[in-house]
């Protein structure tokens, strides 16, 4: 990687961790959606696969060295071993699986409308799908209900994260438009 | 800058080095993963409750701190005890809040800057395999801190500029400029450290060197 590269992937991790600290929308009674995760998908999305995946786990590297990074500043190796913790490892793959699908479908002579839609599934398939393939079954395994259970206690945050997909997408393809970065 | 969760202080904790106390936690939050009788993991909570409190936090300090890890626990006993059943949901709560404390006793006797050099040791392996290079992934971490309070800067600069011009702005309107600035100031940044040579570009991926001054030119000053 070039120090451009590495200024880009610290930047993109400082993004998230700024996003941590929008206030969030309280659900369930003391589990919040966060801004955090839609960070994690414009990471991928205007990075690529291998820098988004370094710039998540430079937030998961500030997290265990103690730094309050994460939503409502939480931090620390208390993290690591929560309930929750698949979700924060979930998110090296669904950094690299969003920016490697947006790498691959989006090509630049199509319209607007196509490439947002391209980058939305994108962040879709990434951002949700395989984030919840890893933060459910620690779930079920940490809190001791069952692969099922756990699936049905995801599903309220679903609504949340398809429009944050959408957010990620618009955006995306408007900083893209303003400066030129090649996917990575 | 972001405030590390550590505190100072002078216990037994504090003064124990970074390395065994994270070895030991591993171990210990392991561990507890494989047990399941409520009276060794009570055992274990009283444990992590004597563990947190014996780094001088009081235990209404401690409470603050994890304030939002119990509730999100109270949350998980009670679905625990109405989706499995109760013995689960106390032994689920027992063993988390152990951990908790435990990781959190750790991270309040540990500052950065141990944590950091144990990180850098932990790349050791994988910088002799050439998959990493510490310096630069130091380097990255670095920057990522320095570059939080940036980043609420030009938020802050592009709202201030809007609202002068009278615009509410929306998030797009805030998120796109504001995407677009960082990302050019952290190229800016990233030239000024190739500027500087550092950090040290390891073989075969250096990029060319900037010509020296020439030495009639060196001649030439006083």
């Amino acid at each position: 990687m070039t120090t451009r590269d590495l200024g880009l992937v610290a930047l993109m991790a400082a993004v998230i961790v700024a996003l941590g600290a929008v206030p969030a929308i309280p659900l369930a009674a003391g589990v919040p959606i966060t801004l955090q995760s839609m960070g994690v998908m414009l990471a991928a999305l205007i990075l690529g696969p291998r820098r988004a995946a370094a710039a998540v786990s430079v937030v998961i590297a500030l997290v265990a060295l103690g730094l309050p990074v994460l939503a409502g500043g939480r931090g620390g190796l208390a993290v690591f071993a929560g309930p929750t913790a698949g979700f924060l490892f979930g998110w090296v793959p669904a950094a690299f699986v969003t920016g490697f699908l947006a790498m691959v479908l989006e090509a630049t002579e199509k319209s607007t409308l196509v490439r947002t839609a391209q980058l939305t599934l994108a962040a879709i398939v990434g951002g949700i799908v395989v984030l919840y393939v890893c933060g459910i079954p620690w779930l079920a395994f940490v809190v001791e209900i069952g692969l099922a259970k756990a699936f049905m206690a995801s599903l309220p945050f679903v609504p949340g994260d398809l429009a944050k997909a959408i957010v990620a997408a618009v955006v995306t393809v408007k900083v893209r438009q303003a400066v030129a970065i090649e996917r990575k | 800058m972001i405030a590390s969760l550590a505190r100072p202080g002078s216990s037994p904790l504090h003064r124990l080095a970074a390395a065994p106390k994270l070895a030991g936690l591993a171990i210990t939050a392991t561990a507890l993963f494989f047990v399941d009788d409520p009276r060794l993991l009570a055992t274990a909570f009283a444990l992590g409750l004597t563990v947190a409190r014996s780094t001088g936090a009081h235990f209404a300090e401690i409470g603050r701190d994890l304030a939002g890890a119990a509730m999100a626990l109270a949350v998980l006993g009670l679905a625990d005890w109405l989706l499995v059943d109760g013995a689960t949901a106390l032994a689920v709560v027992l063993r988390l809040g152990a951990i908790a404390l435990l990781a959190h006793a750790v991270t309040m006797t540990t500052t950065t800057a141990e944590l950091f050099e144990v990180l850098e040791r932990l790349f050791g392996p994988a910088e002799r395999l050439g998959l990493i290079d510490a310096g630069r992934a130091a380097l990255t971490l670095t920057l990522a801190i320095r570059f939080v309070p940036l980043i609420v800067e030009e938020a802050q600069a592009i709202r201030e500029a809007q609202a002068a011009r009278g615009l509410d702005g929306s998030v797009l309107a805030l998120a796109v400029p504001l995407l677009v600035r960082v990302i050019v100031r952290s190229e800016a940044v990233a030239d000024a450290i190739d500027a500087r040579g550092f950090p040290p570009e390891r073989a075969a991926t250096a990029p060319p060197r900037p010509p020296a001054i020439r030495p009639e030119i060196e001649a030439d000053t006083p």
